[in-house]
């Protein structure tokens, strides 16, 4: 009860704090807005117009606004007071964001947000995080995800509970058969929940609050969850199918969301899987003969159903969380199952002929990509396995395994995944590519077959979300440029906007060094990388660097496998030890809990006595969701251009279908992607507006115009010509100074007015003229 | 009918059958070498599986359209599928064959015609598979070439320059043809790359060489004839007036008169006021 304690204790300290005044009531372009704070930046201002105009259009919006100028609850009041001026107009927002830290934080700026402005319960607000941790609440002993929900699903799968009926000794869920009891009748009390206060409240009533969480989902104001549950479209299906179409939704932090979708409709079959299947394959054979012997009637009747070509009525579905099939055409899903593969033998047998052919096709010596119409083609020759069973193998198997009544279906992920494949490949034939690696690159020797369905483009994902919500918002600190979004995903944005970051002092400072003081030109290009010179002269610019920079000094390297090598040359040239004598250095690695293990000693290490190095790794952990406030990072040194490995055939696969689709060109993605991950790793350290921090690019491959014209406009408006292209003695100079005339005491009152405006100050001529130049549209 | 489907390794094979052709051991079957073939796959039920399938399926070579009824075409399929199970697992084998037989008799003109049909289908979707390869390269040479196009346009304007600067020692002209060589030189290249591209196994109606064409005659489709019908519109009020009779009692003094060159494509005012009283008269009365 402590956390609940803290919280109500935290709850009073605002509400005494604040007397219970309304904030800030803005009005915005006719919209009555509470803003939970005394002072609003302009640009949450512009911000907050340019969305209010995207959800009058029932349109898609692209906004880019750096990091640490509020967008979260810019979003957040003015969607809300929308629903509340429209209730009929957007009746749901649901947010969306990357990391449980990321979802976590708008957690806590919905907190401030409804103490300060919504005191009547108009709204009843539910937010799930991971379902999968919510299920713990009753099987606390089981350590993996699987595990959990395979136990969860052999106790609530609607045939267990049929059985429990019959026969009570059969073991069935207490807190789901509570909830189904009167959960669904009884209103959740309005209110905030996150995952915690769910568990809490499941606990108290004795419902399940996993089933309580997909229940509320339905009903809740705002909600917030992973992308997943959105673009995976195995678990949108479960979770999102029933959002009403008048949601509002928001991809947060969504510089990535391209790969997201990728991902989420890319397999991967490695030997190890097919063989894992072969297993499933067999429990399959040996269930369905062991039940053709006792209850004969349960296969018939599942015949029967699939002659008649009856969807699976939707009785109980909600439990039944097999497998839903990706995205299928509905005129698929209302078709009756193929003749050759009705009868649960001859199903088997056409799975062990597709994994067989699997099989054969990963037993080759060398590299294979090919389409899917080549691959359909193929798999028609070699096993006579036409293209409309294979559509519905993802269906089949589903009815398969609740036929046979397998509660256990953590072990059937092989053969899931195998179907999806199936399906996914026969559904599709453009924007996917198959490719089969005898081994993996790095290791050319050891065999590693490896067959990759690679999705090469994310608008096949996102396309229902685009389609079915009326307002999708994509946003960032980081997305430019702009337009490349909307032709990757294809959509048409009713609004495209960036905005910059008005400030009262500079705060920050970009510089671009491009050589070392032995006018040594620095830079990660393939061919440089390994010489010496450059490896010591980055190494130079790092020991200067922790001279001069008080407290935190972040720095990014292209990979892993470079940041090895540098540190290792360091090590040998005696650098590190130089570098030590003025801090402590930390390292990120793959492991997971080594890392958070040295981001958490680094955090103490800046807090304490002369600061420290992180030095970690661009598309890495740390330079994805965590924040580097204040003291945490003065500097951030980007060594090189952090390029994505180019040699890989999956992006080659992706560039080529970018160009002939697109007509985007090879070069123009991997610089865009490389520079929105460059502008990521160096906005960690700005979270805000009194706060300060060097950014170096220390390339000098980014003072070119095409590399430097795709950082966001907020760093590129800092980037003068005099900080192109500096040596090393140069930038220690220009940091040297600008972090002197940072550390003056910064208050509040010199941000009045210019970055910080009251409500007065919001509503003057002039102001509003300066604001309408913060948008800039794209 | 069929060939043993045992299995035995690559030099059992060669012993069993120094002269080419004998008795299967284990089934008694008289057997060839040649019919011999290397395992595909793992299982070995699987090779056999595929092996007879891909003989049933030569007899039952029935498509979707051939029946009326979707549940007829799926009945169908499993009717095969439970051939192909029964022969894989000597279940009935006898009376499968018979079966098969006195199908294939049955059966043998819609046999022949999907053979046919179905080698074209494969030749046609093979052509559709080389037709986007061939695209894909011809856009990769494009680009490629673009590409060039750009670095040579750059090198030239090096080359001028440094032919300013040599101007003095070399006649520029020798520069300058000697350049103009290597252009063409580079530009023929790509030329040559491009011709390679272009399939030489096409006819100039593009069908491919080698494919053939089928000449039986379309099918004719038995449909009812379409039969216009005046379309009769009930107003609810009084008669609409016709086309004919808006000069003739006034109505077209109201309306502007047609230019010469409205005229020229066909209108007439008469045209826009008839429409306007239909329009007015539509809906004035409910039903």
């Amino acid at each position: 009860m402590i956390p609940k304690l803290c919280y109500f204790l935290k709850l009073l300290v605002f509400i005494i704090l604040n007397n219970l005044i309304l904030k800030l009531k803005l009005n915005i372009d006719g919209l009555l807005v509470y803003f939970p704070y005394d002072y609003i930046y302009p640009e949450q201002y512009s911000y907050m117009l340019e969305l209010k105009r995207t959800l009058d259009a029932k349109g898609h919006g692209v906004l880019e606004m750096p990091s640490g100028t509020g967008k979260t609850i810019s979003l957040l009041s003015l969607i809300v007071a929308y629903q509340k001026a429209y209730p009929l107009e957007v009746t749901k927002l649901v947010y969306c964001s990357r990391t449980v830290p990321e979802i976590e934080k708008v957690f806590n700026i919905i907190y401030i947000f409804i103490t300060h402005c919504i005191i009547n319960s108009y709204f009843k607000i539910a937010f799930q995080i991971h379902f999968s941790s919510v299920k713990y609440l009753s099987f606390l002993a089981l350590r993996f995800g699987k595990e959990v929900d395979g136990k969860c699903h052999s106790l609530t799968a609607s045939y267990i509970r049929a059985q429990h009926h019959s026969n009570p000794s059969q073991p069935v869920c207490q807190f789901y058969e509570e909830f189904d009891a009167v959960g669904r009748q009884v209103p959740i009390p309005p209110g905030i929940y996150n995952l915690d206060d769910l568990k809490d409240f499941g606990r108290r009533k004795g419902w399940c609050p996993y089933f309580l969480a997909r229940y509320a989902i339905l009903h809740a104001n705002i909600v917030v969850y992973s992308y997943h549950y959105l673009l995976d479209p195995k678990i949108a299906d479960l979770v999102s199918k029933e959002l009403a179409k008048k949601s509002v939704v928001v991809f947060d932090e969504a510089h990535n969301i391209d790969n997201v979708c990728i991902d989420s409709m890319s397999v991967n079959i490695t030997r190890r899987t097919l063989d894992r299947c072969q297993t499933n394959v067999e429990t399959l054979q040996n269930t369905i003969s062991r039940i053709k012997e006792t209850d004969a009637a349960k296969l018939r009747e599942e015949y029967s159903r699939l002659v008649e070509g009856l969807k699976e009525a939707n009785v109980a579905r909600e439990t039944d969380m097999y497998l839903s099939n990706p995205v299928l055409p509905d005129e698929i899903l209302q078709e009756a199952v193929p003749g050759s593969i009705r009868t649960a033998e001859h199903f088997v047998g056409f799975m062990k002929r597709f994994l067989e052919y699997l099989k054969a096709r990963l037993r080759i010596h060398h590299v294979v990509q090919e389409s899917a119409p080549q691959f359909l083609k193929d798999i028609y020759e070699k096993v006579c396995i036409d293209r409309k069973p294979l559509r519905f193998c993802a269906e089949r198997l589903r009815s398969l395994l609740r036929t046979l009544e397998i509660a256990d279906i953590a072990d059937f992920s092989a053969i899931t995944l195998i179907s999806h494949f199936a399906t996914l490949v026969s559904t599709y034939s453009k924007g996917f590519t198959i490719i089969i690696e005898p081994f993996e690159d790095r290791t050319p020797t050891i065999a590693n077959p490896v067959l990759h369905f690679s999705c090469m483009d994310p608008s096949i994902a996102i396309k229902p979300v685009f389609g079915r919500f009326q307002s999708v918002i994509i946003t960032s600190g980081t997305l430019s440029p702009l337009d490349i979004y909307p032709r990757i995903l294809d959509f048409r944005p009713v609004t495209v906007a960036s905005f910059t970051m008005t400030l009262a002092r500079t705060c920050l400072c970009p510089l671009i060094v491009g050589r070392g003081n032995d006018q040594v030109a620095m830079t990660s290009k393939f061919e440089t990388r390994e010489d010496f010179a450059v490896i010591r002269n980055y190494g130079n610019l790092l020991l200067e660097m922790s001279a001069i920079v008080p407290d935190g000094i972040v720095a990014f390297f292209t990979s892993y496998i470079y940041m090895e090598n540098i540190v290792a040359s360091w090590y040998e040239q005696g650098i590190l030890e130089n570098i030590q004598r003025n801090k402590l250095i930390f390292i990120e690695t793959q492991d997971a809990a080594e890392t958070s293990m040295a981001l958490e000693k680094y955090q103490e290490a800046c807090e304490n006595g002369r600061g420290a190095i992180l030095l970690s790794v661009a598309r890495g952990k740390v330079s994805e969701g965590i924040d580097f406030v204040h003291h945490y990072g003065r500097a951030v040194i980007m060594f090189g251009v952090p390029y994505v490995y180019t040699q890989s055939r999956i992006l080659k696969a992706r560039l080529e279908y970018l160009r002939d689709q697109f007509q985007i060109r090879e070069n123009d993605f991997l610089t865009f992607d490389a520079m929105r991950h460059a502008a990521q790793c160096v906005g960690r350290a700005i979270r805000g507006k009194t706060d300060y921090g060097l950014m170096i690019f220390a390339d000098k491959r980014y003072a070119r115009a095409d590399k430097r014209g795709k950082l966001p406009r907020w760093i590129q408006e800092h980037l003068t010509d005099g900080s192109l292209n500096l040596t090393i003695d140069e930038t220690v100079q220009l940091g040297k100074h600008f972090l002197r005339q940072m550390a003056q005491p910064f208050r509040q009152e010199d941000q009045l007015g210019l970055s910080l405006l009251t409500l007065e100050q919001l509503q003057s001529e002039d102001m509003l003229q300066k604001i309408a130049q913060i948008a800039q549209q794209a | 009918m069929f060939v043993c489907v045992c299995f035995r390794c690559e030099s059992c094979v060669e012993m069993l059958f120094v002269r080419g052709s004998g008795n299967c051991v284990q089934c008694n079957t008289p057997l060839r070498k040649s019919n011999f073939r290397v395992q595909l796959f793992e299982d070995p039920a699987i090779d056999k599986e595929v092996e007879i399938r891909k003989k049933v399926l030569k007899i039952y070579n029935k498509r979707e359209f051939d029946f009326s009824t979707l549940k007829e075409y799926n009945d169908y399929l499993e009717q095969v599928e439970d051939i192909v199970f029964n022969l894989t697992n000597n279940i009935d084998v006898e009376r499968t064959k018979q079966m098969m037989e006195q199908y294939q008799r049955d059966n043998k003109d819609i046999i022949q015609r999907n053979k046919a049909k179905l080698t074209r289908e494969q030749e046609e979707l093979e052509e559709l598979l080389l037709q986007d390869h061939q695209d894909s390269e011809q856009r990769r040479l494009e680009t490629l070439q673009e590409e060039q196009r750009h670095l040579q346009a750059k090198r030239i304007n090096k080359q001028a320059l440094l032919d300013e600067l040599e101007i003095s020692k070399l006649p520029a002209a020798v520069l300058l043809a000697q350049h103009k060589d290597r252009a063409s030189q580079l530009e023929t290249q790509i030329e040559k790359q491009k011709q390679n591209v272009k399939p030489a196994n096409i006819f100039s109606t593009g069908i491919m060489m080698g494919q053939t064409v089928s000449l039986a005659s379309v099918s004719r489709v038995e449909e009812v004839l379409y039969v216009y019908q005046l379309l009769c519109i009930d107003t609810y009020g009084p008669p609409v007036l016709e086309l004919d009779q808006l000069g003739r009692l006034g109505y077209l003094n109201h309306v502007r008169t047609a230019s010469p060159q409205d005229q020229a494509g066909g209108y007439t005012s008469g045209l826009a006021c008839h429409r306007a009283i239909q329009d007015a008269f539509s809906g004035l009365f409910p039903s």
